[in-house]
């Protein structure tokens, strides 16, 4: 008995002894996972860990750890975003529908710190699609990163980054613009420093808007262009109703196309027609017509059709000459190439009012345009239906032409038919004399 | 003295001419803040009409660039405008205002626009008396008295004032609205113009059809009736 019982202890011991160095190493880990909690996180999500979605795809869920740790929430750690692996929840098991389904449920993470600006987010063109069900509409980790975000100077769009991942046309114009290519050269115009726009300066970095959509774009061309508008009174008759009625980049892009664009505006609620309840007369009146391209006939009836749904509202189609996409408005050229000649939009065969087009709000945000015939410029009926828009000679009404031709031929006939009025009756009075 | 179409403040007793007109039974009819005016007047209107198309109608010819017959358009516009107050002055407080007065008896009136019409329908060829004798405090015939009141107290008014809207859209721009909007306004003043155009070519025609057919012109000029039958 006592033998045993001196054994025990020595094979105790032996035990302890041999198994020292891994005790050793699991006090030395959990020292190095107190100093740096990520360190457990990173062991497994540094390989090439992947998870099967719902939706039959694979994500990867490896962490770049190199550019995390360069990131600017490296400080904050992991858990600082995934509060729910803190709790001692790890959501491996927790099926996931898809990738953006994932995004979309961590996009409401960034507000836990960055409340004000995921506010802006929440009025950006970009929420308004995603509340849409656009699956392409850009959530904060599109534009961020997931895991490699940098501070907020890095964001300056040099090579257009983030905007044209998705963007890239409009990107590859501003790059050639007047704005890409001084920003390019270190903010310089003809050896002049200025500070050349990005993509946010005009657009916002949180609460994107797509210029075009709100009431006057020119606005925002004025916030650095102040002296823009007194540049123009110099030169451009009636200049603030040109500013108002013809977009900047209609003169400053000039290689680019051009339309009319006619907006459906509700006079009460001093807005565009939009997408509510209220204005669904409107919507089907526009989509059962936009086929064939809507008429002047169609337009008066148009912004009569308060009238006949019993709106106590009215309506009117306030008229703008602008660029005919998104992509041209970024085509600015330095001011010396800017479009200046005023027949190139006051000819009656301009170019600039082929393409008409008519538009309400749609529930994105952006204008839902429909297609018009280009003949509504110069109908009789725009007298009333597009009463605040007339370019004198490109959009003159044609009936008014035909009158004045009567009126000269009027004019010339009156003498001609007096004058062989006289001679017949002389040469009848001569022969009655003569008799 | 006072023979009904002459005006004894015209005369000059001792001027040789006066006795002269006075024995010929000349009448002083365009005194010369009339002439000024009318003259002043037919140019302006030329050239508005001739800027006016160019505005108009650039892609159907360029005599001038489109940016100068604005410019153009808009200083005779002002020209034309102050001439016509220069007009409108001088009828107000001249006595000769009696030339634009209505006449109250429209059935006698109408009547004589009757007679007036047929006598340029046939009465003219033949050697008909004149319905309507010329004098300086009536000296335009009803068919021109009706037409003169409606150019220079609604025509021209309207054409000056919607010209001068579409000149500072901005600044008048309450007033385009209340009235319709800018193509109401441009509506109105094209339609001002075609009228002006047909007039025109009308008026330089019945401006032939006096005694020669320099004579009514010539009296724009002297402002003394040529001798007529």
């Amino acid at each position: 008995m006592k033998t045993v019982s001196v054994i025990k202890p020595l094979l105790l011991a032996i035990a302890l002894l041999g198994m020292a160095p891994a005790v050793s190493a699991a006090q030395e880990t959990a020292g190095a996972e107190a100093a740096n909690p990520d360190a457990k996180c990173v062991k497994c999500h540094s390989r090439g860990l992947k998870k099967k979605l719902e939706d039959g795809e694979t994500m990867s869920l490896k962490i770049d750890v190199d550019m995390f740790q360069t990131s600017v929430h490296q400080v904050i750690g992991c858990t600082g975003c995934h509060r729910d692996v803190a709790k001692g929840k790890h959501p491996s098991r927790e099926p996931i529908a898809s990738a953006r389904a994932y995004s979309l449920k961590h996009n409401q993470t960034c507000s836990q710190c960055h409340a004000a600006k995921f506010e802006d987010y929440e009025r950006s063109i970009h929420a308004t699609l995603v509340a849409s069900g656009s699956d392409k509409a850009p959530l904060c980790s599109d534009c961020h990163s997931s895991h490699a975000i940098q501070p907020r100077l890095a964001y300056e769009p040099v090579n257009g980054e983030p905007c044209s991942g998705c963007h890239d046309d409009i990107n590859q114009a501003y790059e050639n613009s007047v704005h890409g290519t001084a920003h390019r050269d270190g903010n310089v115009i003809r050896g002049a420093h200025v500070k050349a726009p990005a993509c946010a300066d005009c657009h916002k970095a949180h609460d994107v808007s797509a210029v075009a959509s709100r009431d006057y774009l020119v606005s925002t061309c004025m916030d650095c262009h102040e002296v823009a508008k007194l540049a123009h009174e110099q030169w451009l008759p009636n200049a603030p109703m040109h500013m108002k009625s013809v977009g900047c980049a209609a003169c400053h892009a000039p290689e680019s196309p051009l339309r009319v664009n006619l907006q459906l505006y509700d006079l009460l609620a001093d807005a565009p027609v939009g997408a509510g309840d209220e204005y669904t007369a409107f919507r089907e009146q526009l989509e059962a017509i936009d086929g064939d391209g809507l008429g002047g006939m169609d337009l008066w009836r148009l912004i009569r059709l308060t009238e006949r749904v019993g709106m106590d509202t009215s309506v009117e189609l306030r008229g703008r000459l602008e660029v005919a996409s998104g992509m041209d408005a970024h085509r600015l050229a330095d001011s010396a190439q800017a479009t200046r000649s005023c027949e190139s939009c006051h000819d009656g065969e301009s170019e600039a009012f082929r393409n008409v087009t008519v538009s309400i709000t749609g529930p994105d945000g952006l204008k839902q345009r429909f297609n018009a015939d280009s003949a509504v410029l110069s109908s009789i009926f725009s007298i009333d239906s597009i009463s605040g828009f007339y370019a004198p000679g490109g959009t003159r009404i044609k009936l008014l032409d035909y009158l004045l031709v009567l009126a000269v031929l009027g004019g010339l006939a009156i003498p001609v038919a007096h004058s062989m009025l006289g001679r017949i009756i002389q040469k009848q009075s001569k022969k009655a004399n003569q008799k | 003295m006072n023979t009904g179409y002459w005006d004894d403040t015209m005369t000059n007793p001792d001027s040789t001419r006066d006795r002269k007109d006075l024995q010929e039974h000349r009448v002083y009819l365009h005194p010369v803040p009339v002439r000024i005016w009318h003259w002043v007047n037919a140019l302006g209107f030329v050239l508005l009409m001739l800027t006016g198309l160019q505005i108009r109608y650039v892609d159907l010819f360029r005599l001038i660039p489109f940016e100068t017959a604005v410019q153009l358009h808009n200083w005779i516009g002002f020209a034309v405008t102050a001439n016509w107050f220069l007009w409108f002055f001088y009828y107000v407080a001249s006595d000769k205002v009696t030339n634009y007065h209505p006449d109250l008896d429209a059935r006698s009136f109408f009547k004589r626009y009757f007679d007036q019409a047929m006598y340029y329908g046939h009465g003219i060829f033949v050697g008909g008396k004149r319905p309507h004798e010329v004098q300086p405090y009536d000296k335009f015939n009803p068919m021109q008295k009706l037409t003169y009141q409606f150019l220079m107290m609604i025509t021209v008014p309207i054409t000056f004032f919607t010209g001068l809207m579409m000149w500072n859209v901005e600044y008048f721009g309450g007033l385009i609205d209340l009235v319709g909007g800018i193509r109401v306004v441009n509506t109105v003043h094209v339609i001002m113009f075609i009228m002006f155009t047909f007039f025109i070519f009308v008026h330089a025609y019945m401006g032939m059809l006096g005694p020669k057919k320099s004579s009514h012109y010539k009296e724009m000029f002297t402002g003394w009736e040529e001798p007529h039958d």
